[in-house]
């Protein structure tokens, strides 16, 4: 005799909880249904060491989106956020170093001096990500078209976007247009002069991606890496005290307010269907939980792998074999014994530190994952959360989290099992490069491959954005053309996590659009 | 008392001669202005090595539009176009032949991957149908998507209900063909390395990008989109070279009244108040025109040819930051007899077709790796073409003319190299041996050489950064940011100065729509003024 409940969400993640906690506030029984022992995902932290508290797989928080954050009001549930002044820091092998602050005419006059073209170059192309990221945000909140059958809703929202769009004036309407398939190194490379400033802001078009900056489109993720935020030419750097974990938390608890359940280490074997109508799921343990809807947060291709084939038929099971999902980042997180020495001004590493001197450089490490090795010089995105929240790290001591590019999920030669240590040892011999004594400072560190972000995470491939933010994977077709307003393959069936619209990062976007979407076919409660 | 034209056409280029034939055509008093000694540009056949008639640059017809040979009545001024069947790609001890014959193709395929050979039956017809669906595009006029025109955007409302229409499975595809790479877009359907690798090709050639670079795709469909006879992705050589088209083009522009000059070099487009009034040649000569019409690329007309301050400063941004990167070299040879290959001994009628140097996609994509950092490809891509197989006049009796089409070989090269004698030389000497590889023979075969670099292509036919197409294919360089945002119209800032080159929309390649749809556009918006005066 199985349990019911209204809505199983398959998975804790940030997307699973965000889509949890605003059905259950509509008065539906919600259960959530995490694999693992606690819930985060990728927000999931660890004590690497006695004392050592590291973040997630995700080390900022910067992209919240706000409505979630008011809406599930998770101030109240503990969310504390602690934005430093600084939000980019990029030492160079000359030893000079770029910042980027918060404050743009700071990051303007800092830059002045190494070439004032680009210091005036900087305010300008700030305001011009900024303008272009309003418009994405809007499409970002939006329920993707079905390009077969628009119906009069999308018709409207086609034009409340297309307003959105003659808002921006001709002149930027037509740069958003020509920017987005751009590579983000054209775009840098248009604007800017000094490499020392390109390659740094080249990363945010990137990140979590098997792209290098030469390819088309990762000027769209660099976009919309500001969308919704403050991030603007430089990106955010938000940090959450206790830990990215903290967030986690209080998306946790703001849902069991709301009254959803929330089961931890119960992991959903199989999504039960009838004439492609959703019944239910059933957990490794065996039993069964009927509910008429059932909002995965999984990627898509492990959504599917727990359908029914049969119900699936055998093109959608080609067309999600075609889904693509390379991963290519690893994370190396670090017990340093004391601050690293990028630069003598702490104030400068309270936020993102970008090992990506040139544009080169960052293409170079992405060549790797062509033909399947780690980048023997990865470019690296690190974060000293401990500046910002000294309760992560014993006094006087810190922790340190990198995000290391490239690191293809399926090596040719080798496996990660055997390449695990190398991977931890090229992270840190290049991280020293540019804080000389680094290696001394480790007291433990916590590797985590490619592979783990599989097994551990359970995120196919690797691939932390569920699936390649690539054009060929975006809005009205992600993560499938005619598969994108939430409603998945089956009756009953909705995809919440960044497989879906608009995508990535720890927005909550996913999770909230999807809720309202199952609101709008399922009425309020 | 200068002479006075309706219009004059700046560059003898296949496109340029297209519009003045056309213009001329309509009745108009039509002058052409050509700098080099030969017409065509990038068409043309020239005997470099006595007795050896090459086409220097482009060497491969298919994309050329069935209208514009019809309405010009091309045939009837000697353009003749022999197909070349198939493609065979080389590899060590063994090779992968693909001709024409669909079957045996097929049956080739079998020997690698039943799978391929399978999915092969499916591929090529939904290509030739997506090809269909796409063709209405080559010749629409671009919308501005900066302003909101339903004039403007009205031809293309069938287009959206056409894609609206599609089966989810072509929706589908046609999506993938605009944004994946063409290694992602085979990898979905094929695993045979040859094949994908051979495949990919048509995505890169001419672009400065990979196999692997998204976008290449839709470049991929670009070539599949060239008929000859109403014959999906068949390509040809014309007899006489590609030099033949231009000449035939230009032989119907002066049968229909048009004037042509040669070695009429233009210096200055004359501009008063806010309108081009004429050209100025390099010899100081003025010529008055109603309107002037530039084939040439953006970059040549607006700066070179535009004195200082005539544009508006925002534009000529625009202009100077389009991209160009010519990433192709040619190599041209002359033989005293036939070469064999090493994995297919013999002189069959596979060396009638291409012959592709490119056998797996890593191959490619290193090839570009090492042009993305500066240098030419140390184991380019070649695509090897032997016309006098078809056309035996190229070349004295037994003797064999062989076009090579190598990528990559980067405009810019690493540190502040440049273009020299010795870097040609080392170009041509690595082209040469990458081909020994694959024909052993060769070498003793070589009576002539003509080594082709991206400088030579800029210096010889004036295309800026020697880019084939006149600006890269890149997805943020075509439709209606061709050939500069905001102004893919063919019109320019400067009233009565139009483009109708590859620059324009829909690009390049030997194709003859942009110079079509320029001369189209200047006639209708003629008829426009007038109902308005």
């Amino acid at each position: 005799m199985g349990a019911r409940s209204d809505v199983v969400v398959i998975g804790a993640g940030h997307n699973g909880l965000v889509a949890a906690a605003s059905l259950a506030k509509d008065g539906r029984r919600v259960t959530v249904l995490e694999r693992s022992p606690e819930v985060g995902g990728i927000l999931r932290g660890a004590e690497i060491a006695p004392g050592f508290t590291a973040p997630g797989i995700a080390h900022t928080v910067g992209r919240l989106r706000r409505s979630v954050v008011e809406d599930l009001e998770l101030a109240d549930h503990g969310l504390d956020l602690l934005t430093p002044a600084v939000r980019l820091f990029a030492p160079q092998p000359d030893g000079s170093a770029v910042t980027f602050w918060g404050d743009v005419g700071r990051t303007a006059e800092e830059l002045r001096q190494r070439n004032p073209r680009d210091a005036d170059a900087f305010v300008s192309f700030d305001r011009k990500v900024r303008a272009v990221a309003s418009f994405l945000a809007y499409i970002n909140v939006a329920t993707p078209p079905d390009i077969s059958a628009p119906t009069i809703a999308d018709a409207i929202s086609g034009l409340k976007v297309g307003w959105a769009f003659r808002g921006l004036g001709a002149k930027i309407g037509r740069e958003a247009i020509r920017a987005m398939p751009m590579a983000v190194a054209d775009l840098v490379q248009e604007v800017f002069e000094d490499e020392a400033i390109r390659g740094p802001l080249s990363t945010r078009g990137v990140v979590f991606t098997a792209f290098g900056p030469w390819s088309a489109g990762t000027a769209a993720m660099f976009l919309n890496d500001s969308a919704g935020n403050d991030g603007g030419a430089a990106g955010t750097a938000v940090f959450a005290r206790g830990g990215t974990q903290a967030l986690a938390a209080a998306l946790a608890s703001a849902a069991s307010v709301a009254g959803a359940e929330i089961r931890t280490g119960a992991e959903v074997t199989g999504i039960r269907s009838r004439n492609r109508r959703v019944l239910g799921v059933t957990l490794a343990d065996g039993t069964e939980i009927d509910a008429g809807l059932v909002v995965s947060a999984a990627d898509p291709k492990r959504t599917l792998a727990l359908c029914d084939p049969v119900e699936l038929g055998p093109t959608m099971i080609w067309r999600a074999g075609n889904i693509r999902q390379p991963g290519a980042t690893a994370k190396v997180d670090l017990a340093l014994s004391g601050l690293p020495a990028f630069h003598e001004d702490p104030q400068r590493l309270r936020g993102r530190i970008v090992i990506g001197p040139s544009t080169d450089y960052v293409e170079k490490a992405s060549d790797a994952n062509k033909y399947g090795h780690l980048a023997e010089e990865p470019w690296i995105e690190a974060t000293i959360p401990s500046l910002m929240d000294p309760s992560l790290a014993p006094e006087g001591r810190h922790v340190m989290s990198a995000l290391v590019q490239a690191a293809p999920r399926d090596l040719r030669e080798g496996d990660w099992a055997s390449e695990r240590e190398r991977l931890g040892d090229v992270t840190v011999k290049t991280l020293e490069r540019f804080a000389p004594g680094l290696g001394e400072l480790v007291e433990a560190r916590r590797v985590i491959t490619p592979e783990d972000l599989e097994t551990d995470y359970g995120l196919t491939g690797g691939h932390v954005q569920h699936a390649e933010p690539g054009l060929d994977q975006f809005f009205a077709w992600r993560p499938l053309n005619g598969e994108a307003r939430y409603r998945f393959v089956l009756d009953g069936l909705y995809l919440a996590g960044s497989g879906a619209h608009p995508g990535g990062g720890v927005t909550g976007g996913p999770g909230a659009n999807a809720a309202r979407q199952i609101r709008k076919d399922t009425g309020r409660r | 008392m200068p002479e006075r034209y309706d219009a004059v056409v700046i560059g003898g280029g296949h496109n340029g001669l297209v519009t003045a034939a056309y213009l001329a055509k309509a009745g108009k008093k039509v002058l052409v202005l050509e700098r080099r000694h030969v017409l065509g540009g990038a068409a043309v056949s020239e005997e470099i090595v006595p007795g050896y008639r090459f086409s220097v640059f482009s060497y491969v017809v298919s994309l050329l539009r069935p209208e514009i040979i019809r309405e010009l009545e091309l045939p009837k001024y000697g353009l003749e176009i022999l197909p070349l069947d198939g493609t065979i790609t080389p590899l060590d001890d063994d090779y992968l032949w693909r001709v024409n014959d669909h079957g045996r193709t097929v049956r080739e395929l079998r020997r690698w991957s039943l799978n391929d050979a399978e999915a092969y039956e499916e591929y090529g017809p939904l290509m030739a149908e997506m090809a269909r669906f796409i063709k209405p595009i080559l010749s629409i006029v671009p919308p501005d998507p900066g302003k909101v025109s339903v004039r403007d955007w009205l031809p293309l409302t069938p287009l959206a209900k056409t894609f609206k229409d599609l089966p989810r499975r072509l929706q589908t595809t046609f999506i993938q063909l605009m944004t994946m790479s063409a290694a992602d877009f085979l990898d979905q359907w094929f695993e045979t390395e040859p094949l994908k690798a051979t495949m990919s090709a048509s995505g890169i050639i001419g672009t400065f990008q990979g196999p692997r670079s998204p976008g290449t795709a839709y470049v991929l469909l670009h070539h599949y989109m060239g008929e000859i006879d109403g014959a999906f992705r068949a390509w040809g050589v014309p007899r006489g070279g590609t030099g033949t088209i231009s000449e035939a083009i230009g032989s119907a522009a002066l049968a229909n009244g048009a004037e042509i000059r040669l070695e009429a070099p233009v210096a200055r487009i004359d501009v008063h108040g806010d309108r081009a009034t004429g050209v100025t040649l390099e010899t100081g000569e003025q010529i008055e025109a109603g309107i002037v019409l530039s084939s040439l690329d953006s970059r040549w007309t607006f700066i070179k040819l535009l004195e200082d301050g005539v544009l508006d400063p925002a534009f000529k941004e625009e202009v100077l930051r389009y991209k160009y990167r010519g990433s192709s070299g040619k190599v041209n040879l002359a033989l005293d007899g036939l070469p064999e290959l090493a994995c297919k001994p013999g002189t069959g009628e596979w060396l009638r077709g291409a012959i592709s140097f490119s056998p797996s996609l890593d191959y490619m994509e290193q090839a570009y790796d090492d042009a993305k950092y500066g240098h030419p490809s140390r184991r380019p891509y070649i695509d090897m073409i032997i016309p006098t197989l078809l056309d035996p006049t190229m070349a004295p009796p037994g003797g064999h003319v062989m076009s090579c089409f190598v990528q990559y070989a980067p405009y810019r090269l690493a540190g502040n190299a440049v273009w020299d004698d010795a870097a040609r030389e080392a170009f041509g000497q690595t082209v040469i041996e990458t081909i020994e590889e694959r024909m052993p023979t060769i070498r003793e075969h070589i009576v002539g050489s003509q080594f082709i670099t991206p400088k030579d292509i800029e210096d010889i036919t004036g295309l800026t950064e020697g880019n084939i197409f006149q600006g890269e294919l890149s997805l943020e360089q075509l439709f209606f940011n061709r050939p500069v945002p905001g102004w893919s119209r063919y019109r320019t800032p400067i009233r009565d100065l139009w483009m109708c080159g590859s620059a324009t929309h829909p690009g390049g390649g030997i194709m003859g729509a942009p110079g079509r749809i320029a001369a189209l556009e200047v006639l209708k918006g003629r008829k426009r003024a007038r109902r308005v005066a």
